[in-house]
């Protein structure tokens, strides 16, 4: 992934605290996926956020939470998508390389390749991959980063409909704008850009209020998740030489031990036994 | 019609057990037609929480550790060169291959686009365990069909094949070997993607390291069950000098895995370890009556050396694995709030695979010479036109 060119890395920098809870990027994302509506009921999840997880219909949604600061109630909004890792987890487990970073900053995926095993699913440390459930021959769904958009020269449909909390552009001035804001109104924030290391840095950046697991986040390690496996995976090649090289020297010691031997008693015995005959073969 | 008839009167003549057996497999496949028509959301309990169930923890994760028979007892006696175990070889050799044909089926049943199974040929991912995985599966599948082919030559009497299998029958065993050392292992490497999912206790770095040892106590274990239950059940000779040998090679084996296990928890694993009862005792049972008394039980030779207490102890060793695997693969990654049950149908295409797999064995142990063999005894006399592989002497397999 070291290879990407990444100045065209483009990154989402959602500021919570200036999100009004309009659900503009959802009905955005809807619309411009074609994605189906879901029937919901409300007070159905852990909040009043509708509909109650992403899933093969929703590849984005606010979730809302209600807590108490200074003994007033407030509301804080947490945009949930796919992250658009730099070194993606995703990709790095699927079997036919259905997953792809690309230079611009998505996360894409090939259904085309596809064979649905949903290690993807497993793998992602975010829970962002869902599967079409409903479906004879399913396919995985999630986020697509609108690279159809972006590649264009246009923003995602989300970042284009939200009205206040989503910035879209390079990577590193959204890191750049996102420290500027926490210096400025150091009182406004918790002091942590969220993304910009987690996960090994993904292209989904965050700024809030709240403390991230109260939002509901989820816990995840600063490495990049394909290094955990890889570390393992690179001994491949050798590991095949050593047992097979191993394994072939040791019976070869072996058999020749056995042939010597047998050789040695046929002449002591003075008879010619089968084994000098298969020798000269 | 006479054939049919043959095979009718044959099938009539099978023990109640093995008819309820094919009963169980007919179902089975029955359930995994369902799955085909009506998908994998309506038939299975699997969800975006669950995206892996029953199927890839049993089928897959753990019966091919289950299936390890084979290359363990192949590199013990073509090339530890312990050549009295032979006749052992040939029945974990069918199972080995009876074995990982089924985990291939497991596969394709969980896979939610199977008709697209052939693109792992296509697009490569080196850096998938999956990818390495499936290509292993194929690989050594092939291997054993190669090796299973040498008691249908002899039963249908082709030379030349026998003569060319003889000569492969080395370069099998270590292929077999090496190739299963790396997916026994990766198998455990899935699961290192699953950081801050799979529990403490058993989320490690060591764990391909782990899955492969754990994997060849196992496949120890299953060839001294597995001998013992054709002896009790299918009036097979007592193997029990042999299986004795295997007991002693047992508690080295386990042994190290204790080590490792050990080791991996108290030097390179994170607390907490013990804050949900449920997986503190599923991992007390997992390792003290499936790992640590099994070893106490065969480094006594009392227990050893007797049938019934060594079948016993190997009882605990696949007890302790099938646990192990159930443990990383799914109880170890559940959710505390949401729980993962499989499902009627889920349940009962696993079941019968089992049954499949038992059957199957049953069905190849009455056709074709896979106890009754001793290298020395089979006859290669009949006219080659290459070269004459009459003088085969009964050193001819360890000669070769
Ligand atoms: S958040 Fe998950 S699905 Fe999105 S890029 Fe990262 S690993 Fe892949
Ligand atoms: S489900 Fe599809 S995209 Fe996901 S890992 Fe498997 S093959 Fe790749
Ligand atoms: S980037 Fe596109 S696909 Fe992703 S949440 Fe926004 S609108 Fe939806």
């Amino acid at each position: 992934m070291s290879t990407l060119d990444t100045t065209k890395n483009h990154a989402f920098l959602i500021d919570m605290t200036k999100c009004t809870g309009c659900r503009g990027c959802q009905v955005a994302c809807k619309q411009w996926n074609q994605l189906e509506a879901e029937k919901t009921v409300f007070f159905s999840g852990e909040g009043y956020q509708n509909p109650p997880a992403m899933s093969e219909y929703t590849y984005t949604r606010i979730k809302f939470r209600d807590y108490q600061k200074n003994g007033q109630n407030e509301f804080a909004f947490y945009k949930e998508m796919c992250m658009h890792c730099n070194d993606p987890a995703c990709a790095s487990v699927c079997p036919v390389g259905a997953f792809k970073k690309t230079a611009e900053g998505p996360v894409v995926y090939d259904d085309k390749r596809c064979i649905g095993c949903r290690f993807c699913m497993i793998a992602c440390p975010f829970g962002v991959p869902k599967y079409e459930w409903s479906k004879g021959l399913p396919l995985v769904k999630k986020c697509t980063g609108c690279h159809d958009r972006v590649r264009g020269g246009m923003k995602p449909a989300c970042a284009t409909a939200c009205p206040t909390a989503i910035t879209y552009g390079p990577r590193a001035a959204m890191i750049q704008e996102a420290e500027r804001r926490l210096a400025r109104y150091p009182d406004r924030y918790i002091h942590k850009v969220y993304g910009k290391e987690e996960a090994g840095g993904t292209s989904v950046i965050y700024l809030t209020s709240l403390p991230f697991e109260e939002l509901g986040f989820k816990k995840v390690t600063m490495r990049a998740l394909p290094s955990f496996t890889w570390q393992a995976l690179r001994l491949v090649p050798g590991i095949f030489l050593t047992v097979g090289g191993g394994l072939s020297a040791l019976s070869w010691i072996n058999h020749r031990r056995d042939r010597i031997k047998a050789l040695r008693e046929a002449e002591e015995t003075g008879t010619e036994s089968a084994e000098p005959k298969e020798e000269q073969q | 019609m006479t054939a049919a008839r043959r095979i009718a009167t044959e099938v009539r003549s099978y023990h109640g057990f093995i008819k309820f057996l094919i009963a169980l497999v007919a179902i089975g496949a029955l359930a995994s037609l369902l799955r085909f028509i009506f998908g994998l959301g309506a038939t299975t309990n699997l969800n975006d929480t669950y995206p892996w169930g029953l199927w890839i923890s049993f089928d897959v994760v753990t019966a091919v550790p289950l299936a390890a028979g084979a290359f363990t007892l192949g590199a013990i006696v073509h090339c530890f060169h312990i050549k009295k175990l032979e006749p052992l070889v040939r029945p974990a050799i069918v199972t080995g291959f009876l074995g990982y044909s089924l985990v291939s089926i497991g596969l394709l049943l969980d896979l939610g686009q199977p008709q697209r199974g052939w693109h792992v040929f296509r697009y490569w991912n080196v850096h998938s365990p999956m990818f390495e995985v499936s290509m292993c599966v194929m690989a050594y599948t092939t291997v054993l069909f190669l090796e299973f082919l040498s008691p249908v030559a002899e039963r249908f009497g082709w030379h030349l094949p026998l003569r060319v299998l003889r000569w492969l029958e080395m370069p099998l065993v270590v292929a077999a070997a090496a190739i299963s050392t790396l997916h026994q292992s990766t198998l455990g490497t899935f699961f290192l993607i699953a950081v801050d999912k799979l529990h403490n206790l058993w989320y490690n770095p060591l764990l391909p390291l782990l899955f492969w040892v754990s994997a060849i106590c196992s496949g120890m274990s299953i060839i001294i069950l597995e001998a013992s239950a054709c002896h009790k059940w299918m009036g097979q000779p007592n193997e029990g000098v042999l299986l004795r040998t295997l007991a002693k090679i047992l508690p080295w084996t386990l042994g190290l895995y204790i080590a490792l296990r050990v080791f991996s928890l108290v030097a390179l694993s994170e607390g907490p370890f013990f804050d949900r009862p449920g997986l503190t005792i599923s991992f007390a049972l997992e390792m003290g009556i499936g790992f640590i008394l099994p070893f106490f039980m065969f480094v006594q030779k009392s227990v050893r050396d007797d049938d019934r207490r060594r079948s016993i102890a190997a009882g605990l060793v696949i007890f302790g694995l099938v646990l192990n695997r159930f443990n990383v693969s799914m109880f170890g990654m559940m959710d505390p709030d949401k729980i993962y049950y499989p499902s009627l149908i889920e349940s009962l295409v696993t079941i019968g695979i089992i049954a499949g797999h038992i059957l199957f064995f049953v069905l190849i142990a009455r056709y074709f010479p896979i106890f009754e063999h001793h290298p020395e005894t089979v006859d290669y006399t009949l006219p080659d036109p290459l070269r004459k592989i009459g003088g085969a002497s009964p050193s001819l397999s360890s000669a070769d």
